[in-house]
């Protein structure tokens, strides 16, 4: 299984779509889950979603980042069915009660989330964190510096995770038991950040300084070897995640 | 031709020069180790070579670093950078991209090397770090040693004219260690690029080092031939830096003046000079 956020090779039709397609594709969709909140039309993005990742073959990573975004999605959900009294009432509470209304409010949020967050992470599955910024570059017109620290930060996440991971077993072999409660955990891991931060400080700085002597500075719009041409499932798919953005401003409007 | 003139750096946030009065000149095509303890500026000197002294880490520089001619302070970082190929200590935090051949492709993009001749380069710069089949895999899937392999080979296909490695071999076993050191020299070899090494492995040093460069506490203390290096063996072990035991052990019978000949670097040499010894 790949590490969080990392590519993972592949041939399949995601894979071999233009870099800002992806990116751009997967915006419109992000868009379109927080436009509306008719819970089929997200539950329908959500399943498509889900079938998209099986299509590249990333059914178990993107089964842990829905347990990952459930997970934040829930505290929203408890908040949401705590201080939302809509539909018929189902339990009293002493400020006003849960009902029907809430639970979908709480359901909606959910899948929105979920629906949301699973194509934009696909896009850094299956696409190369180079063919991103140079497509970006090359074809948005994103200065390379903004492209490059933008994809400079998501190619570190997995670093620093891996950092963090080390810096636990090393506590955990001094006799720190980060078994128990979620509270217990987080408690032992604050101070944990300290280290974290000084070998995250250390280690970008180093990344920047290893780009510089190798040429970042000169960098332009036209240095990227590599072409992205756009083909037709590109034009395509863009037109069809358009068409999901329009839909869903549609079913805001009426709805 | 690399040349340190009355070189003397004191880092913004340290007390004392971490080097002092350094002077050395490395001629062209000369492979050179230098060699140390911990702390004792070895670092320092290739950051002087490379430019990262001072544009990266401020501070109070004295004296002069040259490179071909220009003067390490006085041009830019990404001037001294089309000199200079460096490959850091932290190979994780060298690597830009996910995959092999972009990794390659990175430097060759930003100094504009010509589209055409971008494809010879990546295959050149993977085939004289043994790593071809290594060309379409992720970074992340890699061994240590395999992504030092790609860290070199991504400077190698900028055709420096020196090359900077700092600790090369960090993360390799004796076997990968001698492998990388074969490449290196081979390539430095047809290329006539010099390429100075900090490296711990003062045996796997001398094998390949024209000049081996001793450093303690900021200062050059030897500088000269790996023989003419290791024969002052019990001033190197003084200093903390681990000789071959072969080499003591046949330093100590010249000493006695039971053995005359050159000095010894390997187990095989100590045995080859034993036998005539005793014969």
């Amino acid at each position: 299984m790949a590490k969080f956020l990392e590519y993972v090779p592949g041939e399949s039709f995601l894979h071999r779509m233009n870099p800002c397609v992806k990116l751009i594709g997967a915006v419109l969709i992000a868009i379109a889950c927080f436009v509306t909140s008719n819970l089929v039309f997200l539950l329908i993005l959500l399943a498509a979603a889900l079938v998209m990742a099986a299509s590249c073959g990333l059914g178990r990573e993107t089964a842990g980042l829905c347990k990952a975004v459930f997970a934040f999605s829930l505290i929203l959900a408890v908040v949401i069915l705590l201080t939302t009294p809509h539909g018929m009432p189902l339990v009293p509470l002493p400020w006003g009660y849960i009902g029907t209304g809430s639970l979908l409010a709480a359901l909606t949020v959910v899948v929105r989330l979920m629906a949301a967050a699973i194509p934009l992470f696909l896009v850094f599955y299956v696409t190369k964190m180079n063919d991103l910024t140079n497509a970006a570059v090359k074809q948005l017109h994103v200065p390379y510096k903004y492209a490059f620290t933008f994809t400079s930060t998501v190619h570190f996440i997995p670093v620093f995770m891996n950092d963090m991971a080390g810096i636990m077993e090393a506590q955990t072999a001094r006799g720190v038991e980060f078994d128990g409660s979620f509270a217990k955990k987080v408690r032992l891991m604050i101070p944990l950040c300290v280290p974290l931060l000084v070998s995250s400080v250390r280690k970008t700085n180093s990344a920047a300084i290893a780009a510089e002597v190798r040429g970042f500075n000169l960098r332009t719009r036209t240095s990227g070897y590599k072409d992205y041409p756009l083909h037709g499932e590109d034009f395509i798919a863009i037109a069809v995640c358009a068409l999901v953005l329009a839909v869903a401003i549609a079913l805001a409007v009426v709805g | 031709m690399i040349e340190f003139n009355e070189f003397s750096f004191r880092y913004r946030e340290g007390a004392e020069p971490v080097v002092r009065d350094i002077t050395l000149s490395i001629p062209d095509g000369c492979f050179v180790g230098i060699t140390g303890a911990a702390g004792s500026g070895k670092s320092t000197l290739t950051y002087a070579i490379n430019g990262i002294i001072p544009h990266c880490y401020p501070g109070d520089f004295y004296g002069s670093v040259t490179v071909e001619g220009c003067d390490t302070v006085d041009t830019s970082l990404t001037d001294l950078s089309r000199l200079v190929g460096s490959v850091c200590q932290d190979i994780d935090s060298q690597m830009v991209s996910t995959v092999v051949e972009d990794e390659i492709l990175y430097g060759l993009e930003n100094f504009a090397v010509p589209r055409e001749e971008i494809p010879a380069r990546v295959d050149e710069a993977l085939a004289s770090m043994g790593i071809a089949d290594l060309r379409d895999r992720t970074i992340d899937s890699l061994s240590g040693g395999q992504k030092q392999k790609v860290a070199v080979a991504s400077v190698l296909a900028l055709h420096p004219k020196v090359l900077v490695l700092d600790e090369p071999t960090a993360e390799l076993d004796p076997a990968s260690s001698v492998t990388v050191f074969d490449l290196l020299a081979r390539y430095a070899r047809e290329h006539g690029t010099t390429v100075v090494v900090v490296e711990q492995k003062i045996a796997l040093l001398s094998d390949y080092a024209d000049m081996l460069v001793i450093v303690d506490e900021g200062r050059i203390r030897f500088a000269d031939t790996p023989d003419a290096v290791l024969a002052h063996s019990e001033e190197l072990l003084a200093l903390g830096v681990n000789v071959p035991r072969s080499t003591t052990l046949m330093n100590a019978l010249s000493a006695q003046g039971l053995y005359a000949g050159p000095t010894v670097r390997n187990v095989a040499g100590a045995a080859a000079a034993l036998k005539e010894v005793l014969a």
